[in-house]
C-alpha cells in the first residue's frame, strides 16, 4: 500500500505544482512508483510543467464518471519510466468530482504504486476538499511573505480538521541575501508561527523558470540549486536524515577560496 | 388604352421596350409615339436593347427600329434574331404571380458549419454537429470537437477533433498549425517532442493510410 500525500498552500503561486513535479521526479529517480495526481480541475498545470500536455486523451474527471479506465488516463512520462501523471480535466470545473470519487481513485491507486502526490488546487473550496480526502500524509508549501505564511497557518487548521495529522513544510523561493539583510522573513519565526516539521528550505532560483517552461523539473539539473533542495526533501519523505543545506552560496570565488583553504570571512 | 401598354424596363446595358402582348400593332405604333413624344429631349441617344413581350414580324420589327432611330434619335442595338431567342421577360399575365422560391440544392452530405469569431481559451470546449470555422486563434488547453471538419483562420495551438464520429475523410486546416494534438476520428497523433515546431505556411491535417499527416494545402510557389 503507497502514499498519498497532497501538496497544499492555501495561497496561489507559491510553488505547489513545480514542488509536486520535482518531489514526484525526484522519488521516481529514487526508484519509488509515483503517480502524480493533478486535482486542479479546470486549472491544470502540472501536465505543462511535466512537459506531458500534448499527451492528454483521458483525464481525472473521464476516470471517475467510468469513461476510461484508471491505466488509460495515466500518461507515462517521458523520461523516468516508473513515473505517471493523472492529468486534470481542463474544460470541467472542481465540481465535476465529488470527495467520495476521489477516495476511491486515490485508494486504487495507492494500491499500485509506493507514492502518489496530489497536487491541490489553490483556495479551501471544494478542490482543496478533493484534493485531501485520501491523504494520509500532507506537505504544506509556503513563501516567505506574509500573505502566505498566513494562508499556511489556515491550511494547516483545516487539514488537521480533516485528520491529516503532522503536515510537514516546504519553505519556497528563500532570498538567502535578503534574509541575511533582515529584509525577508525569517526561517525559524515562519517555523515557529506555523509550528509544524520543516521538510525543507528551496531557494530562490532562476533555473525554475527555465526548467518550468521547458517541461523538465528541476530536479534532474544537478546544477540548480532548488534541485538540489528537491533531492534532499526526497530523501526526508523517504525517512532519511539529511542535514540543512547551507545556502550561503551567493559568496564571491574569494570567498569560496578561503573557505577551502580553512579561512573564515568575518 | 391602358398605361402599361408599352413599359421601359432599364437594364446594365440600356432600355428593354416592354410590348404587350395582346395589342394589335398599329396601337403599338400610336402608343409608342404617345409615351415618347412629350419627352422627346429625355429619350434622344437613350439605348434601346430591344424589344421584349408580344412577338413581331421582321417588317413590324424594321419599322418600329426604324421609328426609334430616325424620328426620336434614339441607339437600337439589338437586331431581329436575339429578339426572338431572349423572349424571357416576364409576361403581363405572370407579373403577379409570385416569385418563384430560390431552388434548394438538395444538402446531401453536405453538413452545417459554426462560425466562431474571435479566440478559443484554455478550458473552452467547442463542440458542434458539423464543421467549425474559428476566425481566430485556438489557444494551448482549448478543444474543437466537429462530427465534420475544422477550420482555423488563425493559429492553431490547442487541440482539434475532426470527425468524431469516426469520418476520417474529415480534415483540420489551419492558417497557422502548432497543435497541441490533433484527431481525426478515432486516430490521435501530436507534434514530435524534440523541435519546437513552427509553422511557416498553411496546412491542413488529414488521414493517409491510417495515420494523421500535417501537409501545406497551397500549390507552392
Amino acid at each position: 500500500m503507497g502514499e498519498v500525500i497532497v501538496i497544499t498552500s492555501g495561497k496561489g503561486g507559491v510553488g505547489k505544482t513545480t514542488t509536486t513535479a520535482n518531489l514526484g521526479t525526484g522519488l521516481a529517480l529514487e526508484g519509488k512508483s509515483v503517480v502524480l495526481l493533478d486535482a486542479d480541475i479546470g486549472l491544470r498545470n502540472l501536465d505543462v510543467v511535466m512537459g506531458l500536455e500534448n499527451r492528454i486523451v483521458y483525464d481525472l474527471v473521464d476516470v471517475v464518471e467510468g469513461i476510461c479506465r484508471i491505466k488509460q488516463a495515466l500518461i507515462k512520462d517521458k523520461r523516468y519510466p516508473n513515473l505517471y501523471l493523472m492529468p486534470a480535466a481542463q474544460t470541467k470545473d472542481k465540481n465535476a468530482v465529488k470527495p467520495e470519487q476521489m477516495l476511491k481513485l486515490t485508494k486504487e491507486l495507492a494500491e499500485e504504486y509506493d507514492f502518489v502526490l496530489v497536487d491541490c488546487p489553490a483556495g479551501i473550496e471544494q478542490g482543496f476538499k478533493n484534493a485531501i480526502v485520501g491523504a494520509n500524509r500532507s506537505i504544506v508549501v509556503t513563501t516567505p511573505e506574509v500573505s502566505a505564511v498566513r494562508d499556511a497557518d489556515r491550511i494547516i487548521g483545516l487539514l488537521e480538521a480533516n485528520g491529516l495529522r503532522n503536515p510537514q513544510l516546504i519553505i519556497n523561493r528563500v532570498k538567502i541575501d535578503m534574509v541575511r539583510r533582515g529584509d525577508m522573513m525569517n526561517i525559524d519565526d515562519m517555523v515557529d508561527i506555523l509550528a509544524i516539521d520543516l521538510l525543507g528550505v528551496i531557494p530562490d532560483d532562476e533555473y525554475i523558470v527555465v526548467s518550468t517552461n521547458r517541461g523538465e523539473p528541476a530536479i534532474s539539473e544537478s546544477k540548480s540549486l532548488a534541485g538540489q533542495a528537491y533531492k534532499n526533501i526526497v530523501k526526508r519523505i523517504l525517512g532519511e536524515n539529511v542535514p540543512f543545506m547551507n545556502l550561503d552560496t551567493d559568496e564571491g570565488f574569494m570567498a569560496k577560496l578561503a573557505k577551502v583553504f580553512g579561512f573564515r570571512k568575518k | 388604352m391602358k398605361d402599361d401598354a408599352i413599359v421601359f424596363k432599364g437594364t446594365k446595358e440600356g432600355l428593354y421596350i416592354v410590348l404587350k402582348e395582346e395589342m394589335i400593332f398599329d396601337d403599338i405604333v400610336h402608343e409608342l409615339e404617345n409615351k415618347i413624344k412629350p419627352s422627346k429631349r429625355f429619350f434622344e441617344g437613350a439605348k434601346i436593347v430591344n424589344f421584349k413581350g408580344k412577338s413581331l414580324t421582321p417588317g413590324e420589327y424594321e419599322e418600329l427600329v426604324d421609328i426609334l432611330q430616325n424620328q426620336y434619335g434614339m441607339q437600337f442595338l439589338g437586331d431581329y434574331e436575339s429578339l426572338c431567342r431572349n423572349d424571357v421577360f416576364p409576361k403581363e399575365d405572370q407579373k403577379d404571380q409570385p416569385i418563384p422560391e430560390p431552388v434548394k440544392q438538395p444538402l446531401g452530405d453536405e453538413e452545417k458549419a459554426l462560425f466562431i469569431k474571435g479566440t478559443i481559451r484554455s478550458g473552452q470546449l467547442i463542440k458542434f454537429d458539423g464543421n467549425i470555422v474559428v476566425l481566430g486563434d485556438v489557444n494551448p488547453g482549448a478543444y474543437l470537437e466537429a462530427t465534420g471538419s475544422i477550420i482555423v483562420m488563425g493559429n492553431m495551438r490547442g487541440t482539434a477533433h475532426s470527425g468524431t464520429q469516426g469520418d476520417y475523410s474529415t480534415y483540420i486546416a489551419a492558417y497557422k498549425m502548432e497543435p497541441m494534438q490533433l484527431r481525426i476520428g478515432d486516430i490521435i497523433n501530436r507534434p514530435p517532442d524534440e523541435k519546437k515546431y513552427k509553422s511557416e505556411v498553411p496546412e491542413m491535417a488529414v488521414v493517409k493510410q491510417g495515420m494523421i499527416i500535417v501537409e501545406p494545402y497551397l500549390v507552392k510557389k
